[in-house]
């Protein structure tokens, strides 16, 4: 045991720290960009930074990278604002709408020096300002089980108000909105959703008051819904799987990337009501007052180069957000993927103004509901 | 060397000693106090009005009777599980003691997420426990019948919560309880028989054992009460519907202690974290009286010889013991299976295949940014560095706390005592806040120090070192050190022979457990700001299974790295073992 051990500990003390050295094969040579050391990317764990990706952006312009992580996108807002005095990153990649506007007024980002002119107008129409570039975007909507609401037990919701009805009583997960930015779109959507219904005494926070009453589940993120709670999806091949909710938040693509992992199968679909999705982008912005400039709008140029950037559906689950980017064939993956044709109508700057309000309304509800 | 001895201060403890218990205690309020007074500079109101608010939020209140039930409950059936468990093994002879107690050491350090995953297989269709018909997770069956009988919502995810704080602690009650069965001077129980108090077992059980291993028992049962109640990640896994106060707090801690910016988070994780932190030091101040107390009533004898004198188990306890390390180990190897297994679900042949590509990955590292042999060279270092801070730390604080007992000054060495278990007392959430707090303020340049993780490590085993040490060296006689002073030695030579030799076991112990606590600490690392390349091999783990599973290979590859953290923290548990041994075969 001891030699097994001490030859255990010889054999891996070499090996610390070794990650992202390049090789010299053809690529350019490695560089600290102007003494401001490797670019440091504060992140969340998004799967589309692979070793292969971060090793062909050092490869290709010399600038070595080191990632710092948060847990999610509002892990990095947060994670910034500790750190504005003394910022620690030179690049944030994964903010998304719902938080861009908190990030830019609080003046966490500066303006960038990235050609743009590459990516969809769609996607630019929601924020074209300097501070910010999309990567990826996709659409967060409510996914739910076709075994389940097979028009008998239950039948497929025309409005949200259905899910308040007795037959869908404890059979819905949504990851909480404080704490999950699927959450928090989905929340914002609904907002989107009861402004615009023919109801006007009604609010999107009744509609919430009435599915806490309704014996709705919140969970901290969207993980624990999706895997644990949710009926239809790849959870239930995970070991602790409840599957006792049969709609939960997820993307309107969620069928596709369970059909192209389970050779064109699934059960779960898309729930498309008018203004009841949320348009999620995810944006890449320079830190301000983290340096190091030039090599961070070199990453986000890279960030958003075609052979990055069309590989976002298989590599990291969303969608490009190039000119005329598409959804895979591959296994049923865009066959499966619903797009919603009326999305939630809310600008950035909006959100970013009211989003706080929404949140102590939303968190007002949960507790009137549990006292 | 014998610092105490060359130049006194009015409490007997020479000034380099004071200086480092100062730091350690700082150490551990460090970041605390920073945390607080950040949270009290965003909020504007003082921790105690913040407790006071603690009412008003519903979540709270729940989490906190959550918390003390479920800690209650795990404390009766991990002591009433344990005391026999430690009673056999300190009292007859087992062949292959070390392994049995390095295997029922290893759920202690094992990372909270990897035993859920554990726990989850056995729960799951496929599992043992489901195969038996319980089925604790989806509650049909009995459970099911006991929910709707009683009105008691989730009866299975609290069983199952239940069974995994046990799994989880119980070696506590063994580490507390066996030395004190086994080094029992067996002269005791001889005499008793011949009282007429001690005819009855009965009798020898009420003036014998329980005052014998009452203490001991009591120090485990408060520290499994402690290590239940701040439970995080068995809650989140296990019992999803519930949350204890710590849980609640991993919640919202992210977004507290920012100025302009949900301030209500700020306001709620101030009354929880300071409600909370007065509950842990209370706890942590009985749990060093009665320790104290535990040390006192340590009687000496050759454990071997002990052992040998009631020779091997009867097969009752032989079943008991065997049965139970079999039951320990079960989750663990849910876990090294579920590294092989991978899920084929395309409808008409769902199932599951065997294959090696879930290692492969976690070899390769196509699912991290960092390779598992980086991830472990990464957790080694930190883990090494972690021993050579926390032990002579914790020796020089243990040889302070000895001193002013000594010296008659034993108020003063427990209050510092409590003070020094600070860290065991706060939650993750405050750790990291006050971190990063701290950091930003005096020197802001640590964020980019690959050893940060090192300090909340630190933190976290120098209460273990120091619990460990000091009462090894309050069994040290004083005449040891006066014979020393007799032969004319150098003073490196004195401090060996009155003292150093005698702890080389118990501070080889502590050096175990301080690599085994680093390799499966995750905690408070999760929460300092995370460099990629600094990932250690838990925190790799959580990394790999938090993912969305879609891919089926997600799930294999957490398992495998985290098989491979198993492996390395059982033969750091062994190294500590064999150390154990070799101290009974040289009666040090």
């Amino acid at each position: 045991m001891r030699t097994m051990l001490i030859t255990l500990l010889l054999f891996l003390a070499p090996l610390s720290g070794c990650l992202l050295e390049t090789e010299d094969d053809g690529c350019v040579s490695a560089q600290g960009s102007g003494g401001e050391g490797p670019l440091r990317i504060l992140t969340y764990d998004i799967a589309a930074f692979s070793d292969e990706m971060l090793g062909g952006f050092t490869c290709n312009t010399g600038y070595e990278i080191e990632l710092i992580y948060a847990d999610d996108a509002g892990g990095i807002l947060e994670l910034l604002l500790q750190t504005q005095q003394a910022p620690q990153a030179h690049v944030a990649i994964g903010l998304d709408n719902t938080y861009l506007q908190s990030a830019i007024d609080f003046g966490l980002l500066a303006e960038h020096d990235v050609n743009t002119t590459h990516i969809d107008p769609t996607v630019m129409e929601r924020y074209s300002g300097p501070f910010a570039v999309p990567f990826d975007q996709g659409d967060v909507c409510l996914n739910y089980d076709e075994r389940e609401v097979d028009g008998e037990n239950l039948t497929v919701p025309t409005s949200l108000w259905n899910l308040t009805e007795p037959a869908w009583k404890g059979k819905t997960v949504f990851p909480s909105p404080l704490t999950s930015s699927p959450g928090r779109a989905f929340m914002a959507a609904t907002v989107s959703y009861f402004e615009n219904d023919e109801d006007e005494s009604t609010d999107a926070f009744d509609w919430w008051q009435a599915m806490f009453e309704n014996g709705a589940t919140v969970t901290t993120g969207w993980t624990e819904a999706y895997e644990i709670h949710y009926s239809g999806g790849y959870g239930a091949w995970v070991d602790g799987h409840l599957g006792d909710a049969a709609l939960t938040v997820s993307y309107c693509h969620s069928p596709g990337v369970e059909a192209y992992y389970s050779g064109n199968w699934t059960v779960s679909t898309s729930l498309l009501l008018p203004r009841a999705s949320f348009h999620q982008i995810e944006y890449g912005g320079l830190v301000n007052g983290g340096g190091n400039v030039e090599a961070a709008n070199a990453f986000l140029t890279y960030l958003l180069s075609e052979e990055v950037n069309h590989n976002m559906p298989v590599n990291n689950l969303m969608q490009s957000v190039l000119v005329n980017a598409t959804w895979p064939e591959t296994e049923g993956y865009r066959y499966h993927t619903d797009v919603p044709e009326v999305k939630a109508d809310l600008s950035t700057e909006r959100i970013g103004a009211e989003m706080d309000a929404w949140l102590l309304a939303w968190t007002h509800e949960k507790n009137e509901a549990e006292a | 060397m014998n610092l105490a001895s060359s130049k006194r201060t009015p409490f007997g403890v020479h000034p380099i000693q004071w200086l480092v218990l100062a730091f350690v205690i700082a150490l551990g309020i460090g970041p605390l106090s920073l945390a607080f007074t950040r949270l009290w500079a965003v909020t504007g109101i003082t921790p105690w009005e913040a407790v006071t608010q603690v009412y008003e939020l519903p979540a709270a209140k729940d989490a906190l009777t959550f918390a003390v039930l479920e800690a209650t409950v795990s404390t009766v059936f991990t002591v009433a599980i344990g005391l026999p468990l430690a009673w056999a093994f300190g009292r007859y002879s087992w062949s292959r003691m070390r392994l049995k107690r390095s295997l029922l050491f290893l759920p202690f350090v094992t990372p909270p997420i990897v035993a859920a995953a554990g726990f989850l297989a056995l729960l799951s269709p496929g599992g043992i426990v489901y195969a038996l018909g319980i089925d604790l997770r989806g509650e049909t069956g009995i459970i099911g019948w006991m929910a709707s009988a009683t009105g008691w919502e989730h009866p299975g995810h609290f069983i199952a919560l239940i069974t995994a704080h046990v799994w989880f602690n119980l070696s506590l009650v063994v580490r507390f309880v066996e030395p004190v069965v086994a080094q029992l001077d067996p002269r005791w129980e001889e005499q008793l028989r011949l009282l007429p108090a001690g005819q009855t077992r009965l009798g020898r059980i009420q003036h014998l054992w329980i005052p014998i291993l009452g203490p001991a028992t009591t120090v485990a049962a408060a520290y499994t009460f402690f290590f239940s109640f701040t439970s995080f990640a068995m809650v989140k896994w296990l019992a999803p519907a519930s949350n204890t106060l710590e849980s609640l707090l991993g919640e919202m801690g992210g977004t507290a202690g920012i100025e302009g910016y949900r301030v209500e988070a700020s306001l709620a994780v101030l009354g929880i974290a300071t409600f909370q932190t007065v509950m842990m030091l209370l706890m942590l101040i009985l749990a060093g009286r009665f320790e104290r107390k535990h040390s006192q009533v340590l009687s000496l004898h050759h454990e071997e010889a002990n052992r040998r004198k009631h020779g091997t188990a009867p097969r009752v306890w032989s079943w008991f013991a065997n049965g139970l390390l079999i039951m320990l180990l079960a989750p663990l190897v849910s876990v090294v299976v579920a590294s092989f297994r991978v899920r084929s679900s395309n409808g008409a042949t769902a199932g599951y295949e065997w294959t090696f590509e879930g290692w492969k990955r976690a070899w390769s590292g196509d699912f991290s940014t960092v390779p598992v042999y980086d991830a472990l060279a990464n957790s080694l270092t930190y883990a090494v560095i972690t021993l050579l801070v926390a032990l002579p730390l914790g020796y020089a604080v243990a040889s302070s706390l000895v001193t002013l007992r000594r010296e008659g000054h034993r108020r003063v060495a427990g209050m510092l005592d409590s003070l020094c278990m600070l860290p065991l007392s706060m939650s993750a959430v405050m750790v990291g806040l006050g971190m990063v707090a701290g950091i930003l303020r005096w020197y802001p340049d640590l964020f980019s120090f690959p050893y940060l993780p090192v300090v909340p490590h630190v933190m976290l085993v120098l209460p273990f070192v120091i619990r460990l040490l000091t009462p090894a060296m309050e069994r040290i006689e004083p005449k040891f050190a006066e014979q020393a002073s007799l032969l004319s030695l150098g003073p490196l030579a004195f401090w060996w022979h009155s003292r150093g030799s005698f702890l080389v076991v118990p501070a080889t112990m502590a050096a175990s457990l301080c690599l085994a606590f680093s390799l499966g600490e995750f905690g408070a690392t999760y929460l300092v700001v995370r460099v990629g390349s600094w990932d250690s091999l838990s925190i790799m783990v959580d990394q790999v299974a938090s993912r969305p599973k879609f891919d089926p290979f997600v799930l294999p590859t957490a398992m495998a790295l985290a098989t491979v953290l198993m492996v390395v923290t059982l033969m750091v548990l062994t190294v500590n073992e064999r150390a154990r041994a070799w101290r009974v075969r040289h009666e040090v």
